[in-house]
C-alpha cells in the first residue's frame, strides 16, 4: 500500500509541469481548429509514455530496495561496492546477470575481476538471487545507472532568526522606572506648590535643599540600594556551586535534536545504563559505530546545524571527528588507527555527599528523562535543565505522586495502595466504602523526604 | 572634558552589557569544592595519573569476564566466513515468554532494533525511512521477506552478538539473555505473521514481484 501510494506521488508530480509547457508551445504554434484535438491526443500519448517510463524507474528502485539495498547504494560503498557504473565496469552482459543470479557460480569459474573483487570486500559473500528475471535485473540496472535527480531544495522561507521568547521583566522594568520619575516629578511639583502658598501666606520658607542631599532622599535611596544589594549578594551565596544553564562546549557537536528528536533514537539505546544502574552511562564509542560505520555524512538536505553563539556547524566534520577518535578508517572500512577516549565535558555533577540513582528514578519511579533534563530531544547543545539543589529535589518529591500500578517495586506498600481504593473489605468480608480514601500518594509519604535516603 | 568621559565609561558600559552572552560556557563557582568535586576515584573522571600513582588499573575487562546474573554464557569467537554454519544450529536456551517477559521483550527491541528494523519490523525503522533517512542500507526486514524468516535463532544471536555486515555489535546493550528474548520476540512476531496471512499470501518467495504488480 505504502509503495502504492509513493508511486502515484512520483507518478502524478512530473506531469502537470510537462504537459503545461507542452500545450504553450503547441499554443504559439497552431492554428485555432486542430489545436484542441491535438493537444489532447497528444498530451494522452505523452502522460502513457511518461507514466510507463516512471513505472519502470519505479520498479527497478523497488527491486533494487527489496534485494539489494540491505548491502549496496548507489553511490556509497556499504557492506559491497557502490552500484553506480557496474555496467561499465562489467561489460559482459551475460556475466553480469550471471553473477547477480548466482555469484558462487561464477566465483567457482574462476572469474578473476569477482575473485578479486570479493577478497577486496573481507570475503563477505554475496546472497543468490535466483528469482530475479532478466527483465528484473535489467529494471535494477537501469535505475542504478540512472543519476538521481537532485530535488529542489526547499528551505523554508523566514524564521532563520530564532525566536526568544518574550521576557517581561524588561517590560515591568521600565515601567516602575518611569513610574518612579512621575512620583519624583509630583513630589517636586508638590514642594514647589508648598512654597508658592507658603509665599503668599507670609510663611518664612526654609532655604532650599538639593536633593542629593536632603536627608529624606539620601534615606531612600539607601533603603533601596540596601534591598537590590542584598537581594543579589543572597542570590550569588545560593548560587555558588550550582550550574543550571552550563552549557559547555564539547569535544564533539554532538546534537540531540538530531538523534533522539529527528531520528527518534530512544534514550537508552545510548544511555542503557540508566535503567541499570547508579550512572545513565555516556555511550562508549562502539555505540556511536553502530550507525556511524555507515552513516559518514550528515546529508546537505538536512536541516543546518548551529553552535549557541550563532555559528554553523559542518556536521560531516564532526562525524570524520569522532572516526579520528575510534580509529576508523572509512575508506578501508575498518579499525585501522590507534583509538582515544573523547574527553566529553561534564555537566551534571552532584556534590560528594548526594547519593543519587538513576535507576530508581528511570525504573521504579518511572520518570521520563525529560522530568529532570529539559527536553533533551529538542537541543543542540545540552545544558543543565535543573538546578539540581536540595529544595528542588524536594519539591519534586512532595509532588510526584507515586505509580502502584504495574509496578512490582513498591508492592511493599500495599497498605497505601489500599488506602487509594474506593471501597474495601471490611471485617465481615463485605465490601464498604473506603472511609481513609487518599486520591494519591506522594514520594514524601512512603519516606522521600528523609534526609538519609540520600544523605548517608 | 569631565563630561566626555562620563558618556566615554557609560558607552563602554553599554558594550560590555551587549556583549555579555547569556551562554554560561563556564562553570559556576564552589565555596568549599572538596565535597563538590569529588577526590575518591569515580566513574568519568580522569584516570590517566592512576598508575603513577601506583594504583593498578585498566579501562578494560579482563578477557572473558563474565557479568553477575549472567546465565546465558557465550564463548564462540566471531564468524569470520560470513556464513554462520555452526552458529545455525544454536536453538534458544530460554523457555518461550510468559506475558511479562513478552512486554519487556518488546521493550528492548523497540529501543535497541526498532530504530532501523522498525517497530512494525518492516525493516523500515526511522533511520532508514524508505531510503530517506541517514542510514544507507536497507535494515533486514523480519516480517514479509523470506530470507529472514526462514533465519535461525542461532544465526540471529550470533548476529546480534558480533554485528553482520552494516550492524554492529549489540554485545555491550544487550546482555545474552536478553539477546534471546528479543529474538523469542522477533520469532513470536514471525509465527503471528505467518499464522495470519498463511491463507492470503500464497508465494512469499516473490514479495518484491508481487509487489510491483500490486502497483499496477
Amino acid at each position: 500500500m505504502f509503495a502504492f501510494c509513493q508511486l502515484t506521488v512520483i507518478f502524478l508530480h512530473p506531469i502537470p509541469d510537462i504537459f503545461s509547457t507542452l500545450s504553450t508551445d503547441i499554443l504559439r504554434n497552431m492554428n485555432y481548429q486542430s489545436r484542441i484535438a491535438k493537444t489532447s491526443i497528444f498530451s494522452i500519448l505523452l502522460l502513457l509514455v511518461i507514466s510507463f517510463q516512471n513505472l519502470k524507474a519505479q520498479d527497478g528502485k523497488a527491486l533494487f530496495q527489496a534485494n539489494c539495498a540491505s548491502c549496496h547504494a548507489v553511490n556509497k560503498v556499504l557492506t559491497g561496492p557502490a552500484l553506480a557504473g557496474v555496467e561499465e565496469r562489467v561489460p559482459d552482459k551475460k556475466l553480469l546477470h550471471d553473477w547477480i543470479r548466482n555469484n558462487a557460480k561464477v566465483l567457482a569459474s574462476g572469474n578473476k575481476y569477482f575473485n578479486d573483487l570479493k577478497a577486496a570486500y573481507n570475503n563477505t559473500p554475496m546472497s543468490t538471487f535466483e528469482a530475479l528475471s532478466d527483465a528484473d535485473i535489467d529494471a535494477i540496472l537501469k535505475y542504478v545507472s540512472t543519476p538521481v535527480k537532485e530535488e529542489a531544495k526547499t528551505t523554508p522561507a523566514g524564521g532563520e532568526g530564532e525566536e526568544k521568547g518574550s521576557d517581561n521583566s524588561l517590560l515591568f522594568g521600565i515601567l516602575s522606572l518611569i513610574l518612579a520619575v512621575i512620583t519624583l516629578i509630583l513630589l517636586q511639583v508638590n514642594s514647589n506648590l508648598k512654597k508658592l502658598s507658603d509665599d503668599k501666606e507670609g510663611v518664612p520658607a526654609f532655604e532650599p535643599v538639593p536633593f542629593y542631599r536632603n536627608k529624606t532622599y539620601i534615606t531612600l535611596f539607601m533603603l533601596v540600594l540596601f534591598v537590590i544589594g542584598g537581594y543579589y549578594i543572597i542570590q550569588g551565596a545560593i548560587g555558588l556551586g550550582r550550574n543550571k544553564n552550563y552549557q559547555p562546549e564539547q569535544p564533539i557537536f554532538y546534537s540531540h535534536k538530531v538523534h533522539a528528536g529527528t531520528n527518534q533514537i530512544n534514550c537508552l539505546y545510548c544511555h542503557g545504563g540508566a535503567q541499570l544502574g547508579k550512572q545513565a552511562n555516556i555511550p562508549s564509542l562502539n555505540i556511536c559505530m553502530n550507525c556511524h560505520m555507515a552513516i559518514n555524512e550528515y546529508s546537505d538536505k538536512s536541516e543546518k546545524l548551529y553552535r549557541e553563539d550563532g555559528t554553523e556547524v559542518n556536521g560531516t566534520a564532526e562525524i570524520q571527528k569522532l572516526y579520528s577518535y575510534t580509529g576508523w578508517d572509512p575508506k578501508q572500512r575498518k579499525y585501522a588507527n590507534e583509538p582515544k577516549p573523547i574527553e566529553w565535558v561534564r555537566i551534571h555533577n552532584l556534590p560528594d555527599h548526594v547519593y543519587f540513582n538513576h535507576s530508581q528514578h528511570v525504573v521504579a519511579g518511572k520518570q521520563a528523562c525529560q522530568t529532570c533534563h529539559g527536553e533533551i530531544q529538542k537541543e543542540n547543545e545540552v545544558y543543565q535543565f535543573a538546578d539540581l539543589s536540595m529544595g528542588w529535589c524536594i519539591n519534586c518529591h512532595r509532588e510526584t505522586k507515586v505509580q502502584f500500578t504495574n509496578n512490582k517495586f513498591y508492592s511493599i506498600y500495599e497498605k497505601f495502595h489500599d488506602q487509594m481504593k474506593d471501597s474495601i473489605k471490611n471485617k465481615d468480608g463485605e465490601m464498604i466504602a473506603n472511609p481513609h480514601k487518599l486520591d494519591s500518594i506522594t514520594v514524601e509519604t512512603i519516606g522521600g523526604t528523609e534526609c538519609q535516603k540520600c544523605h548517608y | 572634558m569631565k563630561k566626555l568621559s562620563v558618556i566615554f565609561t557609560l558607552l563602554a558600559a553599554l558594550v560590555v552589557v551587549v556583549s555579555c552572552s547569556d551562554v554560561k560556557r563556564n562553570p559556576s563557582r564552589n565555596y568549599m569544592p572538596d565535597m563538590a568535586y569529588s577526590r575518591a576515584v569515580e566513574t568519568y573522571s580522569d584516570h590517566s595519573g592512576l598508575n603513577n600513582d601506583g594504583i593498578n588499573y585498566d579501562a578494560r575487562n579482563v578477557k572473558g569476564t563474565v557479568s553477575r546474573n549472567e546465565d546465558v554464557i557465550y564463548q564462540t569467537p566471531a564468524d569470520t566466513t560470513g556464513l554462520y554454519a555452526s552458529e545455525a544450529v544454536m536453538v534458544n536456551p530460554l523457555p518461550a515468554l510468559d506475558s511479562t517477559g513478552k512486554v519487556e521483550a518488546e521493550r528492548l527491541f523497540l529501543i535497541n532494533c526498532g530504530i532501523c528494523h522498525g517497530t512494525k519490523l518492516d525493516g523500515n525503522g526511522p533511520l532508514y525511512k524508505g531510503g530517506e533517512g541517514p542510514f544507507p542500507a536497507k535494515p533486514a526486514a523480519f516480517l514479509g521477506d523470506a530470507k529472514y524468516e526462514s533465519m535461525s535463532e542461532g544465526t540471529m544471536f550470533h548476529a546480534i552478538t558480533y554485528g553482520k555486515n552494516l550492524m554492529g555489535s549489540y554485545a555491550s546493550q544487550l546482555t545474552p539473555k536478553q539477546r534471546w528474548m528479543v529474538i523469542h520476540y522477533i520469532k513470536d512476531k514471525q509465527a503471528e505473521a505467518k499464522g495470519g496471512s498463511e491463507a492470503a499470501a500464497s508465494a512469499p518467495a516473490a514479495a518484491p514481484k508481487a509487489d510491483s504488480t500490486a502497483k499496477k
